[in-house]
């Protein structure tokens, strides 16, 4: 991996995209203190992250590894238990009650994890990852392999995290979820591609486009739009698309259409999809 | 502390849920404590041939009874004094070893393969606090097993030794044995073993290197007393309870090293 810069600040959830072997786990093993870069640094607020410092401060970060990584011999309450252990939590068992009624999994903490179902494994490891209370949350793919509604449960949790002002930081291969929960993306291909907002990355790829319905058949409105110099204009039957720029604006593209003659139905922002954006990105020599 | 008791405590939680893992270490006691009596009661016995009439453990006799503990024994009790005890070398280090090599063994690479590795390794815990425990959490269960076979076997020299004979199992140098060296060889074995686990994929590579390396000076050892070539006096044994103290320390430094968590977390599959 090679020039990945960024910063991640509390209350912001930004999610790592990237094809497998671009670095997304290693960048979050890195951030994490499980490795250590051969050149660069990380930085957390209480210090930099070195063979030396980095135990101490790994207790201010929390890790949900690709794999839920449970003891499947031991019960929920026993692996959460080891951990707020591992972690020095004044009181331990508190803790563990604590996340237990959080996640809603008190009525399994006696089961054995090997028992329980991907799902609910997903939900034990996200509640060791937060026993802590870690102010710094590393996620990589909460919702891989989960049923929808699982996977929605963990996106709610993920939304709740950024609200109580936590720093999070999300792999994922999932885009749909990106585009709920992320306030920006990076884009990693063995190094840093893209960073920000996914409508920044939207304007700056496809530009700013809007998209008007209008009662009937369009071309003719299309013509007049040309002739008066609006030419990224894309037309679908009823419904066309025109690329905004400093001089055409949205008033005056209505304006204009209003003029023509044109009855509107709806005018929209278009915006595409956060997929095309990614593969754009990836097809960016580097 | 705190760190290694909560995964030494997880380790036996662990355990206690598969302890048909303890099934060879206690085969492989109940033969190290099955085996002297074969020599010392059982083969006499059926030969209708006392062990003293014999000229072969003349020297056994002699070198057993110029000790001021065993002055009240009988010749016969002398001699099955230096049989049991000597017995206790293989007794301690096998059942010890055994009992937790396999454990050991598993130690990393089995975190590694159950994918448990990464978020224990993502927690404050540091590599002395990690490997620390996973010794301890091998050791004492081997420990806890060797001691019950101590016990059992003081218990039927009682039985079925001549008078005193049992006494002789309780001699400082024998104790000294027993809770000390022994358990000190058994984690020099469980250090290497947990050695070996972070540095191979494999659980058996991990266990067959562990075994040999503990097992063979073991073997050695009893083999030697036995022919005369060493006699373990308790000084001596404290000297390698100091020397074993020592290697502990050299080898936890040296398996701190070793442990490449970035090789672990980003090689291994």
């Amino acid at each position: 991996m090679d020039d990945v810069s960024f910063e991640l600040v509390p209350g912001e959830i930004v999610a790592l995209l990237g094809p497998n072997g671009a670095g997304k786990t290693t960048t979050l093993r890195m951030l994490g203190g499980l490795i250590h870069p051969t050149s660069g640094s990380v930085l957390l607020d209480h210090g930099t992250v070195t063979p030396v410092t980095a135990s101490r401060l790994r207790a201010s970060i929390g890790f949900l590894t690709e794999t839920p990584g449970l003891w499947e011999r031991l019960t929920v309450r026993q692996n959460l238990t080891v951990y707020a252990r591992v972690h020095g939590l004044a009181s331990p068992q508190l803790a563990v009650d604590r996340m237990l009624d959080l996640f809603a999994i008190s009525d399994r903490a006696r089961d054995f994890a090997g028992e329980l179902s991907k799902g609910l494994k997903q939900r034990v490891a996200l509640a060791r990852t937060l026993l802590h209370d870690p102010p710094i949350v590393l996620l990589d793919e909460p919702t891989a392999g989960l049923d929808p509604q699982s996977a929605h449960e963990v996106r709610e949790l993920v939304l709740r995290l950024r609200d109580e002002r936590r720093a999070v930081l999300l792999s994922t291969h999932n885009l749909d979820e990106v585009d709920r929960v992320a306030d920006r993306v990076a884009v990693l291909r063995t190094r840093l591609v893209a960073l920000d907002t996914p409508a920044a990355l939207r304007t700056r790829l496809f530009g700013r486009r809007v998209r008007v319905e209008l009662a009937h058949d369009a071309a003719s409105h299309v013509s007049k739009l040309r002739a008066d110099g609006i030419d990224d204009v894309i037309v679908h039957g009823g419904v066309i698309s025109v690329g905004l720029n400093e001089h055409v604006t949205i008033p005056e593209l209505v304006r204009r259409l209003i003029e023509s003659g044109a009855d509107i139905n709806a005018v929209m922002p278009e915006e595409r999809s956060l997929e095309d954006v990614y593969l754009r990105l990836l097809k960016e020599p580097q | 502390m705190t760190r290694i008791a909560a995964l030494v405590a997880k380790e036996l939680a662990e355990l206690r849920r598969s302890p048909s893992i303890f099934l060879p270490a206690l085969l492989t006691g109940a033969a190290a404590i099955f085996y002297p009596f074969v020599i010392a009661i059982i083969v006499p016995y059926f030969a209708g041939e006392r062990l003293s009439d014999s000229s072969d453990f003349e020297l056994a006799t002699q070198m057993f009874r110029s000790q001021p503990e065993a002055r009240g024994l009988t010749p016969e009790g002398a001699i099955q004094a230096y049989i049991f005890e000597y017995a206790l070398v293989l007794m301690v280090g096998l059942t010890t070893v055994t009992g937790s090599m396999a454990v050991a063994a598993h130690s990393v690479v089995g975190e590694k393969q159950a994918r448990t590795l990464e978020p224990l390794l993502a927690t404050p815990l540091t590599t002395f606090e990690l490997l620390a425990a996973k010794v301890i959490g091998a050791a004492l269960p081997g420990i806890a097993l060797m001691v019950a076979c101590f016990t059992i076997y003081v218990g039927a020299v009682a039985l079925f030794a001549e008078r005193g004979v049992w006494l002789m199992m309780l001699t400082p140098r024998s104790l000294a044995l027993v809770f000390i060296m022994g358990p000190l060889a058994a984690l020099l074995g469980l250090q290497l073993a947990v050695c070996a686990s972070s540095r191979v994929n494999d659980p058996r590579s991990a266990q067959q290197l562990g075994a040999l390396i503990i097992v063979l000076p073991i073997a050695a050892l009893q083999i030697a007393q036995f022919i005369g070539g060493i006699v373990l006096t308790a000084g001596m044994i404290m000297g390698i309870a100091v020397v074993l103290c020592a290697g502990n320390a050299v080898l936890m430094s040296i398996a701190v090293r070793l442990f490449d968590r970035e090789s672990i977390l980003t090689r291994w599959k």
